[in-house]
This record gives structure tokens, sequence and C-alpha cells, in this order.
């Protein structure tokens, strides 16, 4: 998919999604709750206001403050499933516990795998969820729950997180991409999509390479040239746009607009850019080069950036491969905490990790351990998170959740919550009310600020 | 004993934790007793006496092994354990080195011996010198008696070419005792002379680095067991050939030997039919077979033919083989497994 596709917006859904009813983007892109329609109906302005407009009356306050906050939210995606005990949930002296200690952090009681000493002086920026039990541990659909955060069998394409997110907190005159997602390997290489969003939220993909393709001028074409083909390109649509208020003639206009700012933000990609010292703390490999372009873009303004670093599926040599995996992770993720925190971005920026699910307690003969959704970790760090926090518990061999159990809708919950996203924000396809979050999903409070 | 044509099991006993080290008890000599210590996930050493099994007494033989714990000392796997003159010896996970009363089973001396993980032990085979490896990258040699540190010895790099920790995973001694090989993750083989700590030479065995660029960013394969042979001209190196899905063992059992004086791979044994790690090697007293053992979460014993290179005995071991020792003298075998230690029988046929 070019990238001008993938800016459109689409004003008619396509006739293989069984979607009906939906006439054009805005009911799908500002849907709105029946409590902000009532609200809006009693201020005497919703039946003449446009939905977009319904949206800020909903919450005109929360509008302004997000975007003067411009909160963003970097997901590490631990693809293939990491081991929960191999990180966030130790069990040494189990037998399921494996073969690493836990370590104390610089948080009073709560200790993590000593894999990840350089995290374990950075709990006051982070929360700890030990209680996930997402109940599905096929690659497949597991992952789909922990992309959109509800069941997959919606009967509609529903968006994932990211593409909530851009759609949230992207700014229309932004030139930057909303959502960019970088996966590099082969395995588990998930493109993710914004559903019933529409093209305009889905995620700038980046995969084989990290510097977006097609973003460069030809070079057979000067950039006078090139600016001069956009200014008559302009000129004919505003021209064809006079005596037709459709709104899929803006969105096409806006569409090029984008595809200019993101072909002149293309540098944000290349690290080449930065000082030495700064790709140094970050590491040579590719998971933190693209943790360094993560915080690029976050500086920018991009609000949603996925890394996903596979492939943590350990069947086999389950502790070879954490001490391979997490020592990188731990490294990484340090890094990008203090690099934000420096710049002043951490108070904006959200960063998450988890991936389709955990590992399984039981060690078995390949010295490895299987697929597990039953009672795993997450973890959170930076804005609007309780430093030091722990929430939920698993017994003593990390077989079950025995505290505080949640699932997907309630771990996307807590992350909206602590952007400043109302987790109870609902989204219209056709009569249809969507929740943003998955019904019955709440906020983990005890780790939120 | 003769050439090896069968191998038999004689005896098992289940266990719930992962057996991953194996040596004779020091009893055994004296007495002629068939009793094994095996060092295991809950940082225990556990003795077996299967010497039941010598008697022909039919009561005798269906009874199970007896087993007796050591008193506690390690805090997490214990991956190495090795007869020595100044008694048991165990190394863990928990970077701990322990000297052990074999008859008592307590604790003589403990240690913190590396900094990071211990992977395997080795003793000289007049049992006064011992060498460990781990994920420090450090090869330290040790008077077994004294337990004084004799040399460090670095000749590997804590880094992989693509920038994760590297793991110091097999030590070897020579049967003279005379020269020590360590082996690595990426595939290094550095060849020590004992007495001097000097290094000799190195070796390179890339196939054994299982580096996965493409689909997974991921390796886990590595040097996993060395051995000399009883010349000292040849050494066997193990671990597992190109993997075609890392999430489990899917790739051949690998071992390259090498003429380590003249630098020189003379053949490489790749076995596609029981897969996954080769964790042991043993040469026959002549040379003229390699036992190994290892296993994906299957295990295996094989036993090769080193003037054809082709496989002569194998048998299919209860799941994944960590330790092996060889007692040629009473033609007995015993293994450590994930649940489970056992012994073989080693059936052979005269040299003509």
């Amino acid at each position: 998919m070019s990238l001008f596709s993938q800016d459109q917006w689409p004003t008619r859904i396509p006739p293989d999604t069984g979607l009906r009813g939906i006439e054009n983007a805005s009911q799908l892109r500002d849907g709105t709750s029946r409590r902000g329609f009532l609200k809006a109906s009693l201020a005497g302005t919703a039946f003449a206001a446009s939905m977009h407009q319904l949206d800020i009356l909903q919450s005109p306050a929360l509008a302004s403050e997000l975007k003067r906050q411009q909160k963003h939210v970097i997901l590490i995606w631990l693809a293939g499933g990491a081991s929960q005990l191999e990180t966030w949930d130790p069990k040494p002296g189990r037998a399921t516990g494996g073969p690493f200690a836990a370590i104390q952090t610089n948080v009073a009681g709560v200790s993590i795998s000593e894999l990840l000493p350089k995290m374990s002086q950075r709990m006051h920026h982070s929360a700890i969820i030990r209680s996930l039990n997402t109940k599905n541990a096929d690659h497949g659909g597991a992952a789909k729950i922990m992309e959109t955060g509800r069941a997959v069998d919606q009967g509609i394409p529903c968006p994932d997180l990211g593409a909530m997110i851009a759609h949230e907190l992207g700014r229309a005159d932004s030139q930057v991409p909303d959502y960019v997602s970088m996966y590099s390997s082969t395995e588990g290489r998930r493109q993710g999509g914004s559903g019933f969003l529409g093209g305009r939220y889905a995620p700038m993909f980046l995969t084989e390479q990290m510097i977006p393709e097609n973003t460069s001028r030809l070079e057979s074409l000067s950039e006078l040239d090139h600016s001069a083909r956009s200014d008559l390109r302009s000129f004919l649509a505003n021209r064809f746009r006079e005596g037709r208020p459709d709104l899929s003639v803006d969105s096409h206009n806006s569409a090029y607009q984008r595809v200019r700012g993101i072909m002149s933000s293309a540098n944000l990609f290349n690290i080449e850019l930065e000082p030495m010292d700064v790709r140094a703390r970050y590491g040579p490999t590719q998971f933190g080069e693209q943790c360094l372009i993560a915080r690029r873009l976050v500086e920018a303004g991009v609000p949603f950036v996925k890394v996903a670093r596979a492939w943590w599926d350990s069947h086999g040599q389950n502790f070879e491969t954490h001490l391979e995996l997490v020592s990188e992770l731990d490294h990484v993720l340090a890094t990008l905490i203090d690099d934000l925190e420096e710049r002043g971005l951490l108070e904006h920026t959200l960063i998450a990790t988890f991936g389709e699910f955990g590992r399984t307690p039981q060690i078995n003969s390949s010295l490895g351990r299987d697929h597990f959704a039953s009672a795993w970790s997450a973890s959170l760090h930076g804005t609007g998170i309780r430093g030091g926090s722990v929430y939920g518990k698993t017994d003593a061999d990390g077989l079950k959740v025995i505290d505080g159990e949640v699932n997907a809708a309630d771990l996307f919950a807590t992350i909206f919550q602590a952007i400043g996203i109302d987790y109870r924000k609902e989204y219209h396809v056709g009569a249809r009310p969507v929740p943003i979050t998955d019904f019955g999903g709440k906020p983990i409070r005890d780790i939120l600020l | 004993m003769g050439r090896i044509t069968q191998l038999k099991p004689l005896s098992e006993i289940s266990t719930p934790e992962i057996n991953l080290a194996i040596t004779r008890s020091t009893v055994s000599i004296a007495d002629d007793q068939r009793i094994i210590v095996v060092g295991n996930s809950a940082g225990q050493l556990v003795e077996f006496d299967f010497s039941s099994k010598n008697s022909t007494s039919e009561k005798a033989k269906s009874e199970k092994p007896t087993s007796r714990p050591f008193e506690s000392g390690h805090s997490s796997y214990v991956t190495g354990v090795a007869w020595t003159k100044g008694g048991i010896v165990s190394v863990g996970y928990d970077r701990k080195m322990i000297w052990w009363d074999p008859l008592e089973r307590t604790v003589l001396r403990e240690i913190v011996a590396h900094e990071k993980w211990i992977r395997r032990i080795a003793v000289s085979p007049d049992g006064t010198t011992i060498a460990t490896v781990a994920d420090d990258m450090h090869c330290k040699l040790w008077n077994a008696i004294t337990g004084e540190l004799m040399f460090v010895q670095d000749d590997h790099q804590p880094v992989t070419p693509h920038h994760y920790p590297s793991m110091l995973y097999a030590v070897a001694f020579s049967a003279s005792g005379e020269q020590l090989a360590t082996g690595d993750k990426v595939g290094h083989i550095a060849i020590w002379e004992t007495q001097t700590g000097r290094k000799l030479g190195e070796l390179e065995s890339p196939g054994m680095y299982t580096w996965d660029p493409k689909a997974r960013r991921h390796s886990i394969g590595g040097i996993r067991s060395l051995a000399f042979s009883r010349s000292g001209s040849l050494l066997a190196v193990g671990g597992i050939g190109a993997i075609g899905n890392v999430d489990h063992l899917d790739g051949p059992a690998r071992v390259e030997i090498f003429d380590w004086q003249q630098s020189k791979s003379l053949v490489q044994l790749s076995d596609t039919a029981m897969k996954g790690l080769v964790e042991q090697l043993h040469f026959s007293s002549d040379d003229s077979q390699l036992i190994t053992a290892g296993g994906d979460n299957n295990g295996f014993i094989t036993v090769y033919d080193l003037a054809t290179n082709k496989v002569d005995v194998q048998v299919k071991a209860h799941q994944h083989l960590h330790g092996m020792i060889v007692d040629e003298a009473s033609q007995r075998l015993y293994a450590a497994h994930h649940g489970k230690v056992s012994m073989w029988e080693l059936q052979d046929q005269p040299v003509a």
C-alpha cells in the first residue's frame, strides 16, 4: 500500500467489509457517546453541528489539554510472548521459577528478574501488572486480542491500539505520521490495522528497512518543479472543490498535504543524524536503533509508535533465549526512559511492554516454556503512571492469578486513562456504538496517578 | 572393553527435578559400588545407588535405585559436578563452587567462583586440577585439593558478532591432563596448556553458531561439549547445526572433529534422525568410536564409528539428556535427563 492510499480517508466503506449504513468517514472518526450527544443536544447545537464539533463540545477542556500536552505512546511489542517469570514476575526457588534469581529494585518490596538490572533502578518510573489473564494462548488469536483490546469476533473490523490513539491524539494539521509501526523480523510479523476507523489511521508499517520507502523526491524532479506541481494540483483541486462541499474532496487534498509532510519528515527515521554518543547509548542492535527512531518520532509529535521485537517464542532453551533477549530489552528500555526523561518527554510519553501472552510456568523437556495466557505480566512506564507500583499477584508457582485479575480491555483502559483519553468513549459504526475500551474494561486505578 | 555394538537400558529412576550434571562418587572406586551423584534444577546434589543392579538376585534387580540428597548448598541450577581428589565439587548458575564430603554429603568449602553463570566443570584425569567456565567468559583453573585459583584464561569475546551476550559453555581436559579446551557460543575454541595456563592454539567451528538474522533475530546454539581423543590428537566439538526454527531445537545434532595441532577440521557429523544439542562427548578407549548424547525434547545416545563416520549404534533416551558418564571397565553408561536418571549397559564384541 502506498503512502498516498494510507493517507486517504475512506469515504465509503468497501463492500466486502460488511459495514452497512455508513455514509461518510466523519461518522466513523467522530463517533461520540450517547451522553456527549445528549449534552450537545441540550446546548441546542447538536443537529446543526458536525460530528467533529460534537466531539469538541463534549469535552473542550480535555481536547485543549490533550493538544497542549501532546501525549505519546511507545509500545514495545514482545512478539512471540516473553516470559513473565524471566522479566516482571520472578519465582526464584520454585520448580517453575527457572534458574534466574530475583533482584531488589529501587522501590522497597518490589523485585524483578536479575536479567533486568538497569530497569531495577528505574522502577520509580514504572508500573508492573502481574495478573493478566487473557485466556487465548494461540499466537494469532492472542495477538489480535492484545492488539485491539477485545475478543476477536466483534462482527466488525476493530482498530488496534495504535490506530485508536492516533485517532484520539493525532492532529489534523500534523505533518508527521500519526502511527508508525516497526517490525523487521519475519516471524510473527503483523501489520495491525485501523479497522472501522479507516485508512487515515492505519500504521506506516516499516519492515525491511527503517527509513520509509518512496518518501524521496525523484532525482529527475527538482524541488522547484515538485513545488510547482503541488501548487498546480492545489489550484486545480480548489477549483474543482468550488460548489462541491464533499468531504471526500477535502480528504483528497489533505492526503496530498500529509504526503508532502511525511516526505519532509523522512529524516526522522535517519538515526545517522543523531550524535554518535546518543546512538552509542542505545547500542548497535536493530531493536536499539528502532527505539531511538521511536524517540525521534515522539519528539517530532508522532502520537503512537510501535516497535516490535521478535522472537520470544522459546519452546526450547527458554533461559538462553531470555538471557539474550531480556538483556537487550533491559538496556534499550532503560536507555529510552533516560533519554525521554532528559528531554522532558517522559512526562508526556507512556511506554508499554507486552506481547500476545506470557509463557508457561512448567519447564518442558527442551528447557523451554510454552504459550501461556492465564497469568502473565505487562509493564507501563512514564506519563500517568504511579511509579513503583505493582498490581495483581500470581500464586507461588505462577500458575494462576490469585489477586487482581485483569484482561486486555482493562490494560487498554489503563493506557487510555494514563494519557488522558476517556476510556468510556464510544465510536459509532452506523447505528452501532463501539466502545473504545471493550465492554466491562476498567482502568487499573492503583497504578495510575 | 571391545567395540560397542548395543546400548541396553538397565535401570532408571524418575525425579521431579531436571537433572543437569552427573559424576561417579568417590566411594564407588573402593567398593566397586555403582554410586553416582547428580546435580539438579532444585540446586541439589543427590546420590543414587545403582549397586543392586549388579546383583544376580532377582529381588535386588527389581528394587529401585536408592537416592540420598546432599545437604543444601546451591541456590540455583547445579550445572556441573565432578569427582576430584579434594572431594565432590559442584558448580551452578548461582556462581558458586562447592566442595563436598562424598561420604557425609556435607559442604567442605564454598566460594563464589565466577561473576556470571557457571556452565561446566571439568577435572583432570588425576583428579587434582579443576577447570570451570562461565558466562563471564573466563576459564579458571583451580587446585582441586586446596581450592587455590591457579590461572584465569581469557580468549572468548563477551559479546557475539551481533552484539548480544556470549556464553562459554564447554570445557574438557585431554586424557593426559596436559591440555585443556574451551568452547563458546559463537563457535570459537581455545586450547590451553594446563601446567602453564598458556594458550596453545585456537579453532573455529562457526556452524555451531545459530544466529538467525531474518525470521527471529536470535540464536540458541553454541558449542555445548568438547572431548579430546585418548591419543590426544583429536578434539571433538558438539552442538547443533543450522536450525530451521529456533523456537524449538529443530536442528541436526552436530559434531565437528579437529586435528587441533594442525588446526584442521577433519569431519562434520550431522544427524537429522535424532535432532538437538550434543551435550556430551566421549571417545572410546581405542578412539575407534565416539559416544554422543543430548537431544531436543527427546534424548538420544549415538555412537559413531570414527573409521567410517557413520552411526554405529543409536538409541532414543528418555527426554533431553544433559549429563553422561561412561565407565568402560564395568561397561556402564549413566545419564542425567530431564526428570530421570538412568543406567545403561554397553554391550560389546571383542576387537578382532
